[in-house]
């Protein structure tokens, strides 16, 4: 992992395994199945639920920093701990939880390589006491989402630019307007399919190994510079609602260092739903 | 039940389904979900002979533990049942029945085997319905 810009925002299982008594470390899984958590997960780790926990109940948004710093608390979490982030699904939704709490600028989070999958194929230790921990103090800003996160309004200045560099991690199926959500999904949520024009189609999950792990940094390299997506680019990467280019904001930030890298979390749900904005189609069914 | 009781009580269903399986003699074999989703229920249903009540009803699936414990919870819970048990049963009420506070965020999934079962007693009664019309013809 060393030859990431960032190694030390990954860390590997056995570094875990070796720090499941650290105080000073605290596992988070974040999962797409509400309940695979209880049904085993890595000794010590705590629970965090994107809808439950990340987003405020009612507004189109995440919480707030009062709740950020209640939630942290009471999972024991405070501003120097170091919080390793774990998941299914590639660590889709790691990567999305590690995305909001950056957003608070909480200073270390890392990313367990490989997840949760990666955990239980190497036949590690996993159990179902869910950990009480003593509640912590944390102080958070206020959320910046000026550094990593895009809204409409500024996808829309992007557009204006020459070269507007974007990139939609959906399936190509969902690029193309073919389908309104991943293959395997309910296609609901929007009333148009397609893409935001001039948007490079670069599937989130090209950036996974079949084990989970993220790719090379050279695989990376060509993967996304091949098609136009170098550091020198503001980048904005969107999916559907923001979970999938997560993973991309995440990839592209920290494992090749590009400096300027948001996540456009309206994505495609709102995009595609929006009136009179400009949507290109390839798809012609 | 507490929150835990009812994350214990879906988990027994996810890890032990009941009524999972084919059903031989099935009036009505509906699938549900996304042809290609990752949700995916198969509802097998028998009625009894006065083709009012539930005689039979098991299911087979994949996908994530809330879909697949709501099929097993419906199942049991629906033996013997008439069937205006189902058109009576909202999926509100199978998400206050699964626990509200724990799926509330994942309805599509807690839903999936309630709306295949609603559709399975719709293609009954339609089939029975061509059958009579037929029968009177």
């Amino acid at each position: 992992m060393a030859e990431y810009a960032n190694p030390g925002v990954l860390v590997d299982t056995a570094w875990v395994a070796d720090h499941l008594n650290d105080s000073n470390v605290r596992l988070v899984e974040s999962n797409e199945d509400i309940l695979l958590y209880d049904t085993g997960h890595i000794p010590g780790a705590i629970k965090i639920d994107w809808v439950a926990d990340l987003n405020d109940p009612v507004t189109r948004d995440y919480l707030d920093r009062e709740r950020f710093e209640q939630l942290l608390a009471v999972k024991g979490i405070s501003n120097d701990t170091t919080v390793v982030f774990y998941g299914d699904k590639n660590n889709w939704w790691a990567t999305y939880a590690f995305w909001v709490f950056k957003l608070f600028g909480h200073k270390d989070a890392r990313i367990l390589n490989g997840g949760r999958a990666k955990w239980i194929a190497e036949g590690r230790e996993l159990t179902k006491t869910v950990p009480n921990y003593p509640v912590a103090t944390y102080r958070a800003p206020e959320r910046d989402d000026r550094r990593i996160r895009a809204f409409r309004d500024q996808v829309m200045e992007h557009l204006k630019q020459a070269n507007p560099t974007l990139v939609d991690v959906r399936s190509p199926q969902e690029f193309s307007g073919e389908k309104l959500h991943m293959p395997e999904y309910p296609q609901e949520g929007t009333l148009r399919g397609g893409h935001i024009p001039g948007a490079q189609n670069i599937p989130w999950a090209q950036a996974a190994n079949a084990d989970g792990t993220f790719k090379s940094r050279a695989e990376l390299e060509e993967l996304y510079q091949g098609k136009g997506i170098t550091p020198d680019k503001d980048v904005i990467a969107y999916c559907r609602i923001g979970e999938r280019s997560s993973h991309t904001w995440f990839v592209l930030t920290y494992l090749l260092g590009y400096p300027q890298v948001r996540n456009y979390d309206g994505s495609w749900t709102e995009w595609g739903n929006m009136v009179g904005v400009p949507i290109e189609k390839t798809y012609q069914g | 039940m507490d929150r835990q009781d009812i994350i214990d009580h879906l988990l027994d269903h996810y890890e032990t389904p009941r009524y999972h399986g084919t059903l031989a003699g099935a009036d009505v074999v509906m699938p549900g979900g996304h042809p290609d989703c990752g949700d995916v229920v198969t509802i097998y249903l028998k009625v009894d002979t006065t083709g009012q009540f539930i005689e039979g009803l098991a299911f087979e699936g994949e996908g994530c533990s809330v879909s697949q414990a709501a099929a097993s919870i419906l199942a049991e819970m629906l033996q013997g049942a008439p069937l205006t048990r189902v058109d009576e049963l909202e999926f509100t009420e199978m998400i206050d029945t699964l626990g509200r506070d724990v799926v509330k965020s994942r309805q599509r999934c807690a839903t999936l085997a309630l709306g295949t079962l609603k559709a399975a007693v719709a293609h009954y009664r339609k089939a029975q319905q061509r059958e009579q019309a037929l029968t009177d013809g």
